[in-house]
């Protein structure tokens, strides 16, 4: 027997969308979107949004949510600035600085998420708010500068053409594939997420697999703000607020349910190409203000909502009339 | 007596109330000017908007889930009352502005209240995906921009319920017509959540919806009602501040929800729907009004707000979570010492 490639229908669904988008973008406007730049661009900019939206998408499949992602990567990025100011050399203790940060961070919202119990959402919301205060206090609330110049190059460094940032991008989509479609972690992650209580009778210890999600996710987000502080050389405690609900939306479009249970880390990494396709053909229109991208991305989210939901129920009827 | 004495310990709101006053203690002993005259005025003014979302977001938190809408259906529904009063030349009385507002904030809702009944999605993410789309139409198609208020609202906003002067420092302070508006609002809230079959409803979808279905309410038409109403108290919130600030500001409206959210948390709501009081929204508006309004008076650094504000909600939240901890281990306690 032949062994058929397997696709998840979301996923297949998911490349179609995106193959229409770079057709339509390719036919209407080949000349000024069809080049090498604007796509170095793209992968430029899709790197920072798409890690914190692996980030949320992990979080959600837990069956919670991250809304700190955005503020935990200027943290670390605010951080990471600081030190290479203070001294050049110190490129590596600033990397490694950065993700421990994030790490922490991760870890003090799963220790509110598991020991003390608060809904994800509010913890999330309240822990944002003192990430968001640590980073005014610490940058004086103005904008940190001055990374040497062997740290920024990374930003502005191509491979083969290919820009080292979305290299990163998908060196991270591809480890958090296999740690949570091959491992053990993985698959608990989603059990705890589809029934908490199931899992716990299931001999998972729960509030470990919560610390270590909200804990990876804090690490994204930092590598996040990392490669944003390459890229711009710059870092601010209000930088990229939007990216939240970004986020979500990226999340939400890659199939993950907001439920907790189901959603996997290639869909999220499509739909972000997606979104980033969609945003730099906007861009090529002078005339359309960036107002209406918000506007897209609102009937994007609850349209791609609806038509899961029609989706499933229609093959959930087809399984009903089947065991009848 | 004291079991009367029982229950009021149990509840958040006597804890915030606590916390409250001590607040103003200490506030009053650094730089002694917090209970001077014009800093209560101002704080008041302050909280005539928070207070008025944060009856939207108690309702959406009580019967469904978070609505994080609020502030763009604000902006989008005051910018449309104010333009279309000011392109018919409107002079009549001002509440007819109000009812514009409220009119398309009642449209607003109504379609947040359409899809998340009819699909049953999370409420977080529906109005997340609305609010984006409101901002879109707001700043993108409507391009909306700074505008003066029509006359009539004008007249509205100059005139002032109350006007207190500091003598030792000689800061003046006013309390403005809308606190009349709120004051209003609340009345009208606490009657129709506390005295009527709906508002017991609301309460009762909240808690369990199996057994709300089962004792008869209608969930479907009260959760779409709440998104409606909603609406409508968020463009009078909107009405509000820009009679407030005196004119239009459509960049200043959104990014305040979550704030408000951690208001009516603090104030004793429960996430998980089924609880919640006004008197809450109230006392958690309060007192994040005082940490923001106050931290200057004792000398604290502006930048350092936004990690005492976090910190606050942080608590806040995590105390309810270990309190009920501590209840279900007394409790299984209490168990033991009957079976031996």
């Amino acid at each position: 027997m032949k062994k058929k490639l397997k696709i998840d229908d979301n996923i297949f669904r998911l490349i179609i969308i995106l193959v229409v988008f770079l057709l339509i973008a390719g036919i209407t406007k080949g000349n000024s979107f069809l080049k090498v730049s604007i796509f170095q661009t793209m992968g430029r900019q899709m790197a920072e949004y798409g890690l914190m939206a692996v980030g949320c998408g992990i979080c959600m499949i837990s069956g919670g949510i991250d809304l700190s992602c955005v503020y935990v990567a200027n943290l670390c990025g605010i951080s990471a600035a600081l030190l290479m100011q203070k001294n050049e050399n110190a490129i590596l203790p600033a990397i490694l600085l950065a993700i421990v940060i994030g790490a922490a961070c991760g870890a003090f919202n799963g220790f509110l998420i598991s020991y003390l119990r608060i809904p994800p959402m509010l913890a999330t919301l309240g822990s944002y708010q003192l990430f968001q205060g640590i980073s005014v206090v610490i940058s004086n609330g103005s904008t940190v500068s001055g990374a040497p110049e062997k740290y920024t190059d990374f930003g502005m460094k191509t491979v083969a053409g290919i820009p080292a940032a979305f290299l990163v991008f998908v060196l991270i989509i591809i480890i958090m594939s296999v740690v949570m479609g091959k491992t053990k972690f993985g698959a608990r992650v989603f059990l705890v997420g589809t029934n908490a209580k199931c899992a716990t009778f299931a001999g998972i210890k729960n509030k470990s697999i919560i610390i270590k999600t909200y804990m990876i996710s804090g690490i994204v987000s930092g590598c996040a703000g990392l490669l944003s502080l390459a890229r711009i050389n710059s870092a601010k405690a209000d930088f990229g607020t939007s990216y939240t609900m970004q986020c979500i939306l990226i999340a939400v479009l890659g199939g993950v349910n907001p439920n907790g249970g189901f959603g996997t880390i290639p869909g999220i990494a499509i739909a972000v190409l997606i979104l980033q396709v969609l945003s730099s053909y906007l861009n090529t229109f002078p005339d359309v203000s960036n107002y209406y991208r918000d506007c897209i991305w609102g009937i994007a989210l609850i349209g791609v909502l609806i038509l899961n939901h029609v989706i499933n129920k229609k093959k959930s009827d087809k399984l009903a009339k089947m065991g009848s | 007596m004291k079991k009367q004495m029982n229950k009021v310990l149990r509840q958040t709101e006597f804890w915030v109330f606590l916390i409250i006053i001590f607040l103003a203690l200490i506030i009053q002993a650094r730089s002694g000017a917090f209970f001077a005259n014009n800093n209560i005025v101002d704080i008041m003014r302050s909280m005539i908007c928070p207070s008025l979302y944060a009856v939207c977001a108690l309702l959406a938190f009580v019967s469904t889930g978070p609505d994080v809408s609020f502030p763009l259906v604000a902006a989008l529904s005051s910018y449309l009352a104010i333009t279309i009063s000011i392109k018919i030349n409107y002079d009549g009385p001002w509440f007819v502005v109000y009812l514009i507002g409220m009119f398309f904030g009642a449209l607003m809702g109504a379609l947040n209240g359409f899809i998340i009944v009819k699909y049953k999605f999370p409420s977080l993410i529906v109005t997340l995906g609305t609010s984006s789309l409101f901002s879109g139409i707001l700043l993108g198609t409507f391009e909306a921009a700074r505008m003066d208020l029509p006359a009539t609202l004008q007249r509205f906003a100059e005139l002032s319920l109350l006007t207190v002067k500091n003598e030792k420092t000689g800061l003046g302070s006013t309390l403005p017509m809308p606190f009349l508006i709120l004051v209003a609002v609340y009345i009208a809230a606490y009657l129709v959540l506390n005295y009527t079959m709906v508002g017991r409803g609301v309460y009762a979808i909240g808690g369990d919806e199996i057994s709300a279905e089962r004792a008869g309410f209608n969930v479907k038409k009260i959760r779409f009602g709440i998104f409606v109403v909603n609406g409508m108290i968020a463009s009078i919130a909107g009405l509000c501040y820009a009679v407030m600030s005196m004119r239009y500001l459509p960049n200043e409206y959104a990014g305040g929800e979550m704030v408000v959210i951690a208001a009516i948390i603090l104030g004793g709501t429960r996430m998980t729907g089924g609880i919640g009081t006004l008197k809450g929204c109230i006392l958690g508006t309060l007192l994040l009004t005082m940490v923001t309004n106050s931290l200057i008076l004792v000398g604290i650094s502006v930048y350092w707000q936004k990690v005492f504000i976090g910190a606050i909600i942080i608590i806040g939240t995590a105390i309810p979570a270990i309190q009920s901890i501590f209840g279900k281990n007394k409790g299984k306690k209490v168990k033991g010492g009957e079976a031996a």
